[in-house]
């Protein structure tokens, strides 16, 4: 998962990388502005291609940078909403582009240093670079070979201890601001792997702190099941198991002109006898008014879906919240006692087994005045 | 032909002979190959061994810390995977581990000499998989995973557990990061009077086993596979780099594609951690674009890629 670049800077200080002085505004009227100017605002937000969405600003008086404020707060990008802005002193320099990663083909670290940074060098990745063992030896001769400026070679070689410490997957600063005496990083992008974050405390604090920011890793974490919300007006619910089934659920529907509400991967075999989760994700489903459906996907390898069944029917009962109609499209083990369990318990419940015909009761439901 | 092969003849050979060997690995699966459970005294060791075993997989032992001495879904039960290796000859892994606890099965299983491995585990931290992938690589075997439902070749063995209901014997050879969009795949097929010569789950994760590129070779080679099924997802280089491989191998075998995440949210992993999207890269677009160019041929709808199987065996 990709850090707002405020955390990413906040690894990089706490791991000896210089960061320009800055500050994170939430409301227009920010407290005192970091130095004397000019100063640069730009939306936090965990997407890239800011700066040419005008999510970047300079801004040579504090009434420019309330002004950015204004325009940049509340806005959305990339399915994102602006809920704080960095603004930080600016710095000059040559401008550089550094980065560390993980290498998935090769099993390594790539290291790859352009001395001209800049937002068309964003393109560079797979491929490019130096390839090393992950390991802090082998990454600093990576380095020692690569890069000439001791300023540069610095930052590199803490960016590389945070990348392999920190259970990163992506370090990457562009532009890197290089004198003669210092490197500054100017930008963070930081990518993050959730699965390590029970043995990363610091990583996930950063998490922990912005529950708006990271809407979608906090219900990951608090309710251990992945719910991405990906169009706050959508119209469908999803209530799926299976990471790539939802998101060709989700690209099918979206062809067809309806407009899915979120991802979903429930994981039904981790549901352990309790309704819990359906209620969760029923309840975030219900919270926005323009719900209209919601379609229960799920095909059933191993789960029995009768226990399914029951326990969609229990979440249902525990969701007077919710008054829209239910599809559940369900396949695999227990199918016809699933249906069963539906028709006594939740009769309002249309069941079907073949998703196109599913969907079209979807598309009916949207349509219904 | 796999159970003839041990870490001690492989160990030491080129590049090029290990790819091989992994064309046998995989392909020379049978019902004679000997397989352990590792994890196996868990909820889903337990489980998936008794569903394995009734499959007509050649389950020999299982590996459990605490419970050595004692017999689960009627295999002998051992307390690491050395002694399992060394009292039933088994050459094959599947490890039901959590997630923090796979790295060290994985090492544990190839330093026994287990020459492929298959491992389950949802949330494996990307810098683990590195090591298991170094490990393997060092050790001349072949990895599955880190986060799989497992392989199969269907009506003869399967190692985790991709659905019964989805898998019939056939000549479509399917690969797929999601389980589950492969599961609605190799159903629709099946339902469609169509099966599967050989099915593989990469798993979603951004590091990982055997990725698209390095079974390509495998699938070209299977006498069984007429057609390749590609299941990919956004994010990571995969398709791109599978799409480079059909091209440079040339293959006669026609390669259909279909591809997750068209409406994925930037900067988010949707639920897979190597589906994640940021900036060009990884997008479908673009994975799209290289498969296309390279002769594949790529389906908007699951439905499409059906019906183009149907029509490919006509």
């Amino acid at each position: 998962m990709l850090l707002i670049e405020a955390d990413g800077k906040a690894l990089f200080a706490a791991g000896g990388i210089a960061v320009p002085a800055g500050i994170l505004a939430t409301s227009a009227d920010p407290p005192s502005l970091p130095g004397a100017g000019p100063w640069i605002v730009k939306a936090q937000l965990p997407a890239g291609g800011r700066g040419k969405a005008g999510l970047v600003r300079r801004c040579a008086s504090a009434a420019e940078v309330a002004a950015a404020l204004r325009a940049m707060l509340g806005a959305t990008h990339k399915g994102h909403r602006v809920g704080a802005c960095l603004i930080e002193s600016e710095v000059t320099g040559v401008e550089h582009y550094l980065a560390l990663m993980l290498d998935p083909a090769r099993y390594g670290v790539r290291l790859i240093h352009l001395a001209e940074g800049g937002v068309d060098v964003e393109q560079a990745g797979a491929g490019q670079g130096v390839l090393c063992a992950p390991d802090v030896a082998s990454i600093d001769a990576a380095i020692a070979a690569a890069i000439a400026a001791p300023a540069v070679a610095a930052a590199a070689r803490a960016l590389g201890r945070m990348l392999l410490a920190r259970d990163l997957m992506l370090a990457e600063i562009n532009p890197l601001f290089v004198t003669d005496t210092q490197a500054v990083a100017g930008d963070a992008k930081v990518v993050v792997d959730l699965n390590a974050l029970d043995r990363q405390p610091e990583v996930a604090r950063l998490i922990e702190a912005r529950p708006e920011a990271y809407a979608d890793a906090h219900r990951k974490l608090h309710a251990g099941f992945d719910y991405v919300e990906i169009d706050p007006d959508g119209q469908i619910g999803l209530l799926t198991t299976g990471a790539g089934l939802s998101m060709m659920l989700i690209d099918e529907l979206t062809a067809r002109g309806a407009r899915p509400l979120n991802f979903c991967d429930i994981r039904t075999s981790m549901l352990r006898g309790s309704p819990e989760r359906i209620v969760a994700a029923l309840g975030w489903m219900a919270a926005r008014p323009s719900l209209r459906v919601v379609l229960v996907n799920i095909f059933a390898g191993i789960t029995d879906l009768a226990e399914f069944a029951g326990l969609l029917a229990d979440a249902l009962a525990q969701s007077p919240g919710l008054r829209v109609p239910v599809v559940a499209r369900l396949i695999g083990r227990g199918a016809e006692a699933a249906r069963q369990v539906l028709g006594e318990r939740a009769p309002g419940v249309a069941v079907e087994d073949d998703l196109d015909a599913a969907l079209a009761l979807v598309a009916a439901a949207v349509r219904a005045p | 032909m796999i159970a003839g092969l041990s870490r001690a003849t492989i160990a030491g050979l080129s590049r090029a002979t290990i790819a091989g060997l992994s064309h046998a690995t995989i392909a020379g699966l049978s019902r004679a190959t000997p397989v352990l459970v590792q994890g196996i005294a868990g909820r889903m060791g337990r489980t998936h061994a008794a569903l394995m075993r009734a499959y007509g997989t050649n389950i020999v032992a299982g590996v459990a810390v605490g419970a050595p001495g004692r017999e689960i879904a009627g295999v002998p039960v051992f307390a690491d995977c050395a002694a399992a290796v060394a009292a039933t000859g088994a050459v094959v892994s599947v490890a039901m581990t959590p997630p923090a606890e796979t790295l060290a099965a994985a090492l544990a299983a190839f330093a026994a000499g287990i020459v492929l491995l298959v491992t389950v585990a949802e949330g494996v931290p990307a810098q683990d998989a590195l090591r298991i992938g170094l490990a393997a690589r060092a050790a001349g075997a072949v990895w599955i995973g880190a986060s799989t439902p497992g392989m199969a070749i269907p009506g003869q063995v399967k190692l985790g557990f991709l659905p019964d209901v989805a898998l019939r014997p056939g000549s479509f050879g399917l690969m797929s990061k999601s389980g589950t969009l492969s599961y609605e795949v190799g159903w629709r097929l099946a339902r469609a009077g169509l099966g599967q010569s050989l099915w593989v789950g990469v798993g979603g994760d951004p590091v990982k086993g055997m990725r698209f590129p390095d079974l390509l070779p495998v699938f070209l080679a299977d006498p069984r596979t007429r057609v390749i099924v590609l299941v990919g997802e956004v994010g990571g280089t995969e398709e791109e780099d599978c799409a480079a491989a059909y091209a440079a191998l040339g293959g006669d075998k026609p390669l259909f594609a279909l591809i997750a995440g068209q409406e994925a949210k930037e900067g988010v992993a949707m639920g897979h951690a190597g589906a994640l999207v940021h900036g060009a890269s990884g997008t479908l677009a673009e994975k799209t674009r290289r498969l296309e160019a390279a002769g594949a041929r790529v389906f908007p709808s699951i439905e499409a890629l059906v019906q183009a199987c149907a029509a490919a065996t006509d």
